[in-house]
């Protein structure tokens, strides 16, 4: 490697720290700070460590809130994962194997959900005729909506890249339909599987302004609204905040490291093809 | 086993007809080749009677039965794929005992059947890898093995073999000749490869253009082909077709000869040209000669015959081997 290639290299490396490390190292001193110190929002080093005695403020406050957002954001994400795979792989492998005049009509309405903001009110007003608002069934529902349309693509451009002599082989053998699809093609669809899973399911437990609009009520918080609960009740108490956002943010961070290689291979299997 | 039948097929794929009326009868116990140019409608036919595709019009009998309608699993056949087709998340065992379980059979049947198809197969030891742990060869068995294991009436192989190299390609052809006439099953089997035709098959097929151009065994096909097509498709390299003064001379339309039926001679001969190209095979050479009355004539020569490009030599038609059309 030439000279000049390592400064280029320790130089961007150097810009990348500040940019995506100095905000982790803020968040994480000053949720260990006293009240006093972290109201000052600085980089400074922590006069005295309070991480544990923070840690059970935080989990502690308005009863116990924080576990019973957990709790509820766990519920949405597992559940709208769950339907938003089957569903999605369901339609991606439809649209994908059996073209049909309908096919256009269908993409539109596929990249319409990609491009068109959701209208809230008009959506509060359709769960409250359904009987769903302030559920979490209903919120469920909407996740899988709001994410639907960009996993069908996934799935779609993965589907394509299965060669389609498989399905006709297990035709062949006398596979149903629903048979093709659970027993050949769901298993082989694994690699853009997890990768749905892991975007998506970061996406929702991260969620803010949705389980905002649609998921009023104390018992109902999940746990990116406990940051707006603590911002009201502690607005002097940085500290609690900051502890509050490493908690939450710990979850998908930890899924994000673990599993980077596995998403981008997702994101890119069938590109080529298809 | 079972007889096919083919009554007036029709396919048409958005307005282009892609097969014009295909009535064919296979014979119980029969190795059909359907051989052809790209395009000629040999694989259409083929997932015409497994069920794969519709047919527009016409009707299939496998074993004196209408399966027109039917479903794939209803009509009694297997199918072995040129790309083989193989779950490549399941094993060897489960992909070749995939049908039985499909088909709900007791677990000791799958086993003791899976096993059978394996062993005539020799893929005992590779029943618990996964397809991309073997080789293209290993592959093709398996996909074999899955088509055997279900005991069908009529076996279909689309271009089996044309992913494999040329040596194994030759090896295989041994295999499933073997495994015919073991089996005695009705086979038909799609190829463009007319060395794979000549050299498998009871009955060949030749397709052209979506109708079939004639049926007959390959030495038939070879000694007495009926139309320009099959005298230029069977044969290789492919015999040579003159229009004009020499077909006239003979009172016909075009005048054929098959290069191995040409005695080549430095001195003397009917035809005198100017060797172009020769391609050295060994035991055999091709030699491309340029003739003034007929244009490029193409000869087998024996690989020992010496000879140089840009030399002159003659060439003489073996009394009897003419074919007029």
């Amino acid at each position: 490697m030439k000279r000049q290639q390592i400064i280029n290299g320790v130089i961007a490396l150097v810009i990348g720290v500040l940019i995506f490390v100095t905000p982790f190292i803020f968040i994480g001193l000053t949720a260990v700070k006293s009240a006093a110190e972290a109201s000052q929002l600085g980089l400074s080093w922590p006069s005295e460590w309070l991480f544990w005695d923070n840690l059970v403020a935080v989990i502690q406050a308005r009863n116990y809130m924080l576990l019973l957002a957990y709790f509820n954001s766990t519920v949405i994400t597992v559940g709208a994962i769950s339907l938003l795979v089957i569903s999605a792989a369901m339609i991606g492998y439809v649209i994908q194997r059996r073209p049909s005049k309908w096919n256009g009509f269908i993409y539109a309405l596929i990249l319409a959900g990609l491009m068109i903001p959701p209208a809230v009110v008009p959506t509060i007003w359709l769960l409250k005729e359904l009987h769903l608002f302030k559920t979490l069934h209903g919120m469920i529902l909407i996740q899988v909506a709001y994410g639907l349309s960009f996993s069908v693509l996934l799935f779609r451009s993965f589907i394509a890249s299965i060669p389609r002599d498989l399905d006709e082989a297990a035709i062949i053998d006398g596979a149903k339909p629903w048979q093709v699809f659970f027993k050949v093609i769901l298993p082989l669809l694994k690699p853009v599987t997890v990768t749905v899973i892991l975007v998506q399911s970061v996406t929702i437990f991260n969620d803010f302004t949705n389980p905002l609009y649609y998921l009023p009520g104390k018992d109902n918080v999940t746990v990116q609204l406990t940051l707006y609960n603590f911002q009201s009740q502690f607005s002097s108490q940085m500290n609690l905040l900051f502890m509050n956002i490493l908690l939450v943010t710990i979850p998908p961070l930890i899924m994000f490291i673990f599993f980077n290689k596995q998403i981008v291979k997702g994101m890119t299997a069938g590109a080529v093809k298809g | 086993m079972a007889t096919v039948r083919l009554k007036n097929i029709h396919k048409e794929f958005n307005g282009v007809k892609i097969l014009k009326g295909i009535d064919l009868d296979v014979n119980d116990g029969e190795f059909c080749v359907f051989v052809g140019p790209s395009g000629c409608g040999k694989s259409t036919l083929l997932r015409i009677i497994s069920g794969l595709e519709d047919a527009t019009s016409g009707t299939i009998e496998i074993g004196e039965k209408d399966v027109t309608k039917s479903d794939p699993i209803d009509r009694g056949i297997a199918m072995v794929f040129q790309s083989y087709a193989l779950y490549p998340h399941l094993t060897v065992r489960d992909n070749i005992g995939f049908g039985l379980s499909l088909a709900k059979r007791p677990k000791s049947e799958i086993k003791e059947r899976v096993n059978a198809a394996a062993e005539m197969l020799q893929l005992e030891s590779l029943l618990d890898r996964k397809p991309k742990d073997l080789s293209g060869g290993q592959r093709q068995r398996v996909a074999i093995g899955r088509a055997i294991v279900r005991e069908p009436e009529v076996f279909l192989f689309d271009e089996p073999l044309s992913n494999l190299d040329a040596a194994l390609r030759s090896k295989m052809r041994i295999e499933l000749t073997e495994l015919h006439a073991t089996l005695n099953a009705t086979m038909i089997y799609v190829t463009h490869d007319q060395i794979e035709a000549m050299t498998m098959a009871d009955k060949i097929v030749v397709l052209n253009a979506g109708h079939i151009e004639q049926v007959g065994t390959p030495m038939e096909l070879y000694h007495h082909p009926q139309t320009p097509f099959v005298a230029g498709f069977i044969g290789s390299p492919k015999m040579n077709l003159f229009e004009g003064a020499i077909a006239k001379e003979h009172n016909a339309d075009l005048y054929g000869i098959r290069p191995e039926h040409l005695t080549l001679s430095p001195k003397e001969g009917k035809w005198k040209g100017v060797v172009k190209h020769i391609e050295q095979l060994g035991a055999d050479a091709i030699v491309h000669i340029h003739v003034e009355s007929l244009g490029m004539l193409v000869a087998r020569a024996d690989g020992d015959f010496s000879i140089t490009a840009g030399s002159t030599i003659y060439a003489t038609p073996q009394e009897g081997k003419e074919h007029l059309f």
